[in-house]
């Protein structure tokens, strides 16, 4: 007996595939109504995201070490953009050079990681490591859109937004790599790079 | 339809409403696009090509495929090239450090008159990793002292408002040739002693990259207390400088023959050691009196 959801639509000497509605990942698009949304076709997870700003965004909560496993770099591009947007805003066109810099501090860390680390890490990891925690760099950014951070109050609070952001960094990278007793050593790196930035948006 | 709740059924939901008839994308060989959400065309084939829009077309997926055969191929080449003039283990030996190791050995390089014992460690005729031996010498603390030296610099002549970047790119490179002449001149003097010593070329490149830490906290000092205090701080971090370097060379140098007395060999790599220790003020002093006015 066919059940009215199952037709049987295979032609005359045509072996036709099993049609297994528990699967619904094992064929894609042969209908438009089959296929993925685009979002989970493109990899995009907005819950992952979320979950790895908010990883951010708390320095002092414990990291999970598995959230790095899927290098997406979605997020980390929007925050990239939004970070020459806001330098934008206060005048200054510097996409060239925010964008120079990131390429040069992310190949820098993935060669110190890969010899600090028991276990080599990949170039995607720690491009997405550090755009991730570049998200305090925009607080900085559009905060020097209003106030000019040349003053004693400036000084204290780029020193604090670089040390949010390297912190941040340096511990999803302990917890991803399995690195013990060097956390600060990673830090530092971090937060020579984040330096740079906070003074592309000083400057 | 019980499959649609694997997607999210808001996703489908949206689909079936934005498109109730999808105009064919590409070409369909199958002979029509069913409609009925059961349906698939009977041809195998065609549900690969469905599954993609953008790569309907046999000729780009080989070229994809191409292209990533490529890709493999050269990262394999970089690392074979990379491979023959690097050894990444012995590299990998000099970056294994944590922590406590780098605070006790930057307090070392400041004040290294009370430190006793400066013999390297030894495991089985391998030397101990620098996390293991305070002796050891390391690249980390050199390769960030260099990368800090050079920000400081463009940092120092912002403030004197002389900076831009191609200064700093000049001071970047003065700085790497400097370090580059200083390896290759104890290079060819070891070579022309004949000493038996442990010493390779990332030992000596550490040995040379420890005055960078002096170089910083003299900027430091300059910018902070002026002109007095970064010839004061440049006469302490050299003297705390030559007396580590003469201790820690002097230890590598005795070797294990067992020969204590003043061999001409050995004298040899004595004046070597004492040359490069008095060599390191005089390029401290140059490489950083410009950034101090």
């Amino acid at each position: 007996m066919m059940q009215p959801q199952q037709p049987y639509t295979g032609q005359i000497f045509q072996p036709t595939q099993a049609y297994t509605p528990s699967t619904p990942q094992s064929f894609y698009g042969n209908n438009f109504e089959d296929e993925p949304p685009l979002l989970e076709e493109l990899g995009i997870n907005f819950d992952h995201i979320w979950q790895k700003t908010l990883t951010v965004l708390h320095p002092l909560k414990v990291a999970d070490g598995s959230i790095m496993n899927e290098t997406d770099l979605a997020g980390p591009m929007v925050f990239c953009l939004a970070f020459g947007a806001t330098l934008l805003l206060a005048g200054k066109i510097q996409f060239g050079y925010v964008y120079g810099i990131s390429a040069i501090g992310c190949l820098g860390m993935f060669c110190l990681l890969n010899l600090m680390s028991m276990t080599g890490v990949s170039f995607g990891c720690v491009a997405s490591v550090l755009g991730y925690c570049l998200l305090p760099m925009i607080l900085l950014s559009s905060f020097a859109v209003v106030f000019s951070l040349q003053g004693m109050v400036g000084v204290i609070l780029t020193a604090g937004i670089i040390g949010w952001c390297s912190f941040s960094a340096s511990k999803i990278f302990i917890s991803a790599l399995a690195m013990e007793g060097q956390q600060l050593l990673v830090a530092y790196p971090c937060a020579l790079l984040y330096g740079v930035f906070a003074l592309i948006s000083i400057f | 339809m019980a499959y649609h709740s694997g997607y999210g059924a808001q996703g489908s939901k949206h689909r079936v409403r934005a498109a109730p008839e999808p105009p064919p994308l590409f070409d369909d060989t199958s002979g029509g696009y069913p409609a009925q959400p059961g349906a698939y065309p009977p041809q195998g084939s065609d549900v690969a090509f469905n599954v993609n829009h953008l790569l309907a077309d046999p000729m780009a997926n080989v070229a994809v495929a191409y292209g990533s055969s490529i890709a493999s191929q050269g990262k394999d080449m970089v690392h074979k090239e990379l491979h023959r003039f690097v050894s990444m283990n012995k590299l990998k030996h000099f970056f294994a450090v944590d922590t406590s190791y780098v605070a006790r050995k930057l307090g070392l390089l400041v004040f290294p008159y009370t430190h006793q014992n400066w013999e390297v460690q030894y495991s089985r005729d391998v030397p101990l990793p620098p996390r293991q031996d305070l002796n050891a010498p390391d690249l980390y603390i050199p390769t960030m002292a260099f990368i800090t030296y050079i920000l400081l610099a463009g940092m120092a002549l912002g403030i004197q408002k002389r900076f831009s970047p191609e200064v700093l790119g000049l001071c970047a490179s003065t700085a790497l040739v400097w370090v580059v002449i200083e390896v290759l001149a104890l290079l060819l003097g070891l070579y022309l002693a004949t000493v038996r010593s442990d010493l390779g070329t990332f030992h000596l490149l550490a040995y040379s990259g420890y005055k960078y830490v002096g170089m910083i906290l003299s900027v430091l000092t300059g910018l902070l207390f002026g002109s007095d205090g970064y010839y004061v701080a440049l006469a302490w971090t050299s003297a705390a400088l030559m007396y580590f370097i003469v201790r820690s060379l002097r230890m590598t140098s005795v070797g294990t023959d067992g020969v204590g007395g003043p061999a001409p060999r050995q004298r040899f790599q004595l004046y070597l050691t004492l040359a490069e220790a008095a060599f390191q003020p005089m390029i401290i002093y140059w490489l950083t009196f410009h950034l101090v006015r």
